[in-house]
C-alpha cells in the first residue's frame, strides 16, 4: 500500500514537471526526449552484455563505429539508404561480435575483472586506430532530407527525426524483455547470466549462450550505428564517448534491468536540456551526468543498508 | 700491392667527402600524420621535392625529405627535432600543425638554431615564446591575431563593395574547448570593440567530442536574429549543425563555418551551397593561379586525391621557399639561407606572393591574411580578398525550402 502510494506520488511528480517545462521551454522535454532515446538504444545492449555476460565492454563505442563505417561505404558504393544497409550491417557486427568473442573474450572470462577491462579497452583502442590508418581522421557525413524534417507549433520549429532514436529504444526494450521472459533461449540467458555453475549443472551450454548474448548485443549496436550516421558525421572516434555513457547509464539503472536503462536515459536526457535551456549552466551538463549517477548509486547503497 | 692499398685508402676517405659536398640537402618534416592536415601537408612536402629533383636539383644536389609523425603531442615533436639534426643531419626543418606541438619543439629549435619553415602554430602563444631573436624562424601561417585581423577587414570590404551585405548582429556558437572559447574571445574583442557590430554567442558541446546536439544554441541563435552567424566548431559539425538549422528553420544572412576542416565531399550536400567559411586556399584558385593550378594537378596525379586542406599547399611552398633561397644564396649554410629568404618573392600555390616580414614580435611572418569564401555549387569560392576572388557573395542565405 505504501510501495503504491510512493508510486503515485511520483508519477504524480514527473507528470507535475513534464508540464511546467511544457509549458515554459517545450523544447527542453522535446530535445530530452530524443537526446533519451539514443542514449538509451546505444545504452541497452551494453546493458545486455553486463546482465548476462558479466563483461564490461570497453569497446562498445568502437563497435558502434565499426558499424557506422560500413553503412557509410555501402551507402556512398551502392547510392543506398542507410536503413536499406542496417540488415547486412547488423548481420556483419554480430558475426564481428562472435569472432570477437570466441578468440578473445572468452578466454579470459576466468581471469580477474582488470584482465578483460583491459582487454575490452586494448580492443577498442586497435579499432580506432585501425579505422584512422584506413579512413584518417577527417570525418564523413551524408545528408538525407528526411533528418530534417520538421513540425510547426505556431513560431516553434524544432526537428523530429531524432524521435527515431526512442522509438529504437522503446523496440529493444521491450523486443529484449519478451525475448528474456518468454522463449527458451532467452530464460536459458538470464539464467546463465544469474548463475552460470547452476545453469551448465541443469544443462545450459554457457559458453554458447554466452557468444550468441554477446553477437546479439553487438548486432544491436551495429543497427545503431547504422542509424547513427543519418544524424551524425562518422570519424574513427566516433563512438567513444558513447562507452562511457552507456556504462553510466547502465550502472545507473542497475546491473541486469534493462527497461530502467531508459528510464535513466530520459533522465539524463532532460536534465542536460534542461541545464542547457540557461546559457549560464551550459557548461554544467556533463557534470550533471556524474552527479545523477553518483546521487543514484548512493541513494541505492543507502537504501540497500537499511534494507 | 702496397701502391694498391694505399690508392684504396685515399680513396674510401675520399668517399664522405664527397658525400657532404655534392650529397642530398636533407629537409626534415614533422607533421601528425593521424590528421589530415599532417598527412597531405608531408605528402605535398614530397610532391614538391620530387618536383625539384626531376628538375635537376638544387645546387646540382638532390633534395631528400625525412619526416616524422609528431601524433600531435608536443613530447614527440621536440623528440622528432632532436632526431632530424642530431642523427639525420638535416639542413633545414620544415612542417607543424598544433601550437601545442610547436611549443614544445622550440626548445629544441632555439638550441640548434637550423632554419625552420613553420607550416602550422597560429597561436600567439607560440610567437611569444620564440622571442625576437628567432632569426632562423620563417613562420608561414597567419597568427591568430593575424587571422582576427583580416576577417574584420574582409567584412568591412565586402559591406563597402555589395551594399546589400549588411552586418549589425553578430551571433557566434562555439564549441565549448579552447579553441571556440578564444574564438568567440577574439570575435568580442574584434567585431564588438567600436560598437559597430553586436556581438552575442553560445557555446555547444562538439560531436568530435561526444556532443552534437544544436538545440540550444540554435535556439539562441534564433531568438538573437543575427545577421551573421558564424560557428567554430569542428569538421563533425558542419552538416549536422546545417540539418538541425533546417529543421529549426533558422536562417541568418550569412551562415559562417569557422572549423579546421572540412567533412569529405562536404560539398556534395545540398545544405553545403552557401555556406561561408574562411580558409587559406581551395581548388577554385586554380581558375586565378597558374601555380595553384600546377599544385593541384600535380597533387591528384601523384595521389590520386584531392588536396582536402590547405596545409597541402603550405607545405609545398614551404619546400619551395627553402629550394629557391638555397639556390640564390649558393650554398646550405645558414647564415647566407637566411639572408636569401628574406629576400624571398614566391608566387604560391595560395593565390598570394609570399615574402617575410615582421610580426608582432618575430621577423620573419610570411602570409597574414585568411580568405572568405562560400560554398557554391559544390565548389569552395574564394569572395575576399577581391584580388583572388573566384565568384561574388551569395546573400543572403536563402530561407530552407
Amino acid at each position: 500500500m505504501v510501495n503504491k502510494r510512493k508510486t503515485t506520488l511520483v508519477v504524480a511528480l514527473i507528470a507535475a514537471a513534464a508540464v511546467i517545462i511544457l509549458a515554459w521551454r517545450p523544447t527542453v522535454l522535446i530535445y530530452g526526449l530524443q537526446a533519451a532515446g539514443l542514449y538509451a538504444s546505444i545504452a541497452v545492449p551494453m546493458g545486455l552484455i553486463l546482465g548476462i555476460v558479466h563483461i564490461v565492454n570497453l569497446a562498445h563505442g568502437e563497435f558502434l563505429m565499426v558499424a557506422a563505417y560500413a553503412t557509410y561505404l555501402l551507402c556512398k558504393s551502392l547510392g543506398i539508404d542507410p536503413y536499406l544497409a542496417l540488415l547486412p550491417v547488423t548481420a556483419v557486427t554480430a558475426g564481428l561480435g562472435f569472432v570477437v568473442y570466441k578468440l578473445t573474450i572468452r578466454q579470459t572470462l576466468k581471469a580477474p575483472e582488470l584482465n578483460q577491462l583491459i582487454l575490452t579497452f586494448g580492443l577498442g583502442i586497435s579499432m580506432t586506430q585501425i579505422a584512422n590508418l584506413l579512413f584518417t581522421s577527417q570525418t564523413r557525413k551524408l545528408s538525407f532530407d528526411y533528418v530534417s524534417a520538421s513540425i510547426d507549433i505556431g513560431e516553434l520549429s524544432f526537428g523530429v527525426y531524432n524521435f527515431v532514436f526512442l522509438g529504437a529504444a522503446l523496440l529493444m526494450v521491450v523486443g529484449l524483455r519478451w525475448y528474456l521472459t518468454r522463449t527458451t533461449a532467452g530464460k536459458a540467458a538470464v539464467a546463465v547470466g544469474q548463475n552460470p555453475r547452476g545453469a551448465a549443472i541443469v544443462g545450459i551450454d554457457v559458453d554458447r549462450t554466452y557468444g550468441f548474448v554477446f553477437a546479439m548485443a553487438t548486432a544491436l549496436v551495429g543497427m545503431m550505428g547504422a542509424m547513427l550516421i543519418t544524424r551524425s558525421a562518422v570519424f574513427p572516434t566516433v563512438g567513444s564517448p558513447y562507452t562511457m555513457k552507456s556504462f553510466c547509464l547502465v550502472a545507473m539503472a542497475g546491473i541486469g534491468n534493462i527497461p530502467g536503462i531508459l528510464g535513466a536515459s530520459i533522465l539524463l536526457g532532460v536534465s542536460e536540456n534542461l541545464l542547457k535551456a540557461f546559457r549560464g549552466l551550459r557548461g554544467w551538463a556533463d557534470i550533471v551526468f556524474f552527479v545523477l549517477i553518483i546521487t543514484v548509486i548512493l541513494g541505492r547503497s543507502i537504501r540497500g543498508k537499511k534494507a | 700491392m702496397k701502391k694498391a692499398l694505399a690508392i684504396l685508402m685515399v680513396a674510401c676517405l675520399a668517399v664522405p667527402a664527397f658525400a657532404q659536398s655534392g650529397g642530398t640537402i636533407k629537409l626534415g618534416g614533422t607533421w601528425p600524420l593521424g590528421d589530415i592536415t599532417g598527412k597531405q601537408g608531408s605528402m605535398a612536402a614530397q610532391q614538391a621535392v620530387d618536383e625539384i629533383n626531376a628538375a635537376g636539383g638544387v645546387l646540382g644536389r638532390k633534395l631528400e625529405l625525412i619526416v616524422i609523425d609528431d601524433e600531435l603531442k608536443a613530447d614527440k615533436g621536440a623528440a622528432a627535432v632532436e632526431k632530424l639534426v642530431t642523427v639525420d643531419g638535416v639542413d633545414a626543418l620544415i612542417g607543424g600543425m598544433a601550437s601545442g606541438v610547436a611549443l614544445g619543439q622550440i626548445p629544441a629549435m632555439k638550441k640548434y638554431g637550423k632554419i625552420v619553415i613553420a607550416t602550422g602554430a597560429a597561436s600567439y602563444k607560440v610567437e611569444e615564446a620564440l622571442g625576437p631573436d628567432a632569426n632562423w624562424y620563417f613562420h608561414l601561417h597567419p597568427w591568430d591575431y593575424n587571422q582576427g585581423a583580416s576577417y574584420a577587414q574582409g567584412w568591412d570590404e565586402i559591406q563597402k563593395k555589395y551594399p546589400a551585405v549588411k552586418i549589425r548582429k553578430i551571433f557566434l556558437a562555439y564549441e565549448e574547448g579552447a579553441f571556440g572559447k578564444s574564438s568567440f574571445d577574439a570575435t568580442k574583442v574584434l567585431f564588438g570593440a567600436d560598437k559597430r557590430y553586436s556581438i552575442d554567442g553560445a557555446s555547444f558541446k562538439s560531436a568530435a567530442l561526444g556532443g552534437g546536439d544544436y538545440g540550444a544554441v540554435l535556439e539562441a541563435a534564433k531568438e538573437f536574429k543575427p545577421d551573421l552567424f558564424l560557428w567554430a566548431g569542428y569538421d563533425a559539425d558542419a552538416l549536422p549543425m546545417l540539418e538541425q538549422a533546417k529543421a529549426m528553420k533558422f536562417t541568418p544572412g550569412i551562415y559562417l563555418g569557422a572549423p579546421p576542416g572540412w567533412p569529405v565531399d562536404f560539398g556534395a550536400s545540398k545544405l553545403s551551397d552557401n555556406v561561408m567559411l574562411y580558409g587559406m586556399w581551395a581548388p577554385s584558385i586554380n581558375d586565378v593561379s597558374k601555380v595553384s593550378k600546377a599544385f593541384y594537378n600535380g597533387f591528384v596525379a601523384k595521389y590520386k586525391v584531392e588536396p582536402a586542406t590547405y596545409f597541402a599547399p603550405l607545405s609545398y611552398s614551404a619546400v619551395y621557399i627553402y629550394a629557391d633561397a638555397v639556390k640564390r644564396a649558393g650554398t646550405t649554410e645558414t647564415a647566407a639561407v637566411i639572408k636569401a629568404l628574406e629576400a624571398t618573392k614566391y608566387a604560391s600555390p595560395l593565390g598570394e606572393t609570399i615574402t617575410f616580414t615582421p610580426s608582432n614580435i618575430i621577423k620573419h611572418q610570411g602570409i597574414k591574411n585568411q580568405k572568405i569564401l562560400q560554398w557554391q555549387n559544390g565548389r569552395q569560392e574564394v569572395i575576399w580578398p577581391f584580388e583572388a576572388a573566384t565568384a561574388k557573395p551569395v546573400y543572403p542565405f536563402p530561407k530552407w525550402k
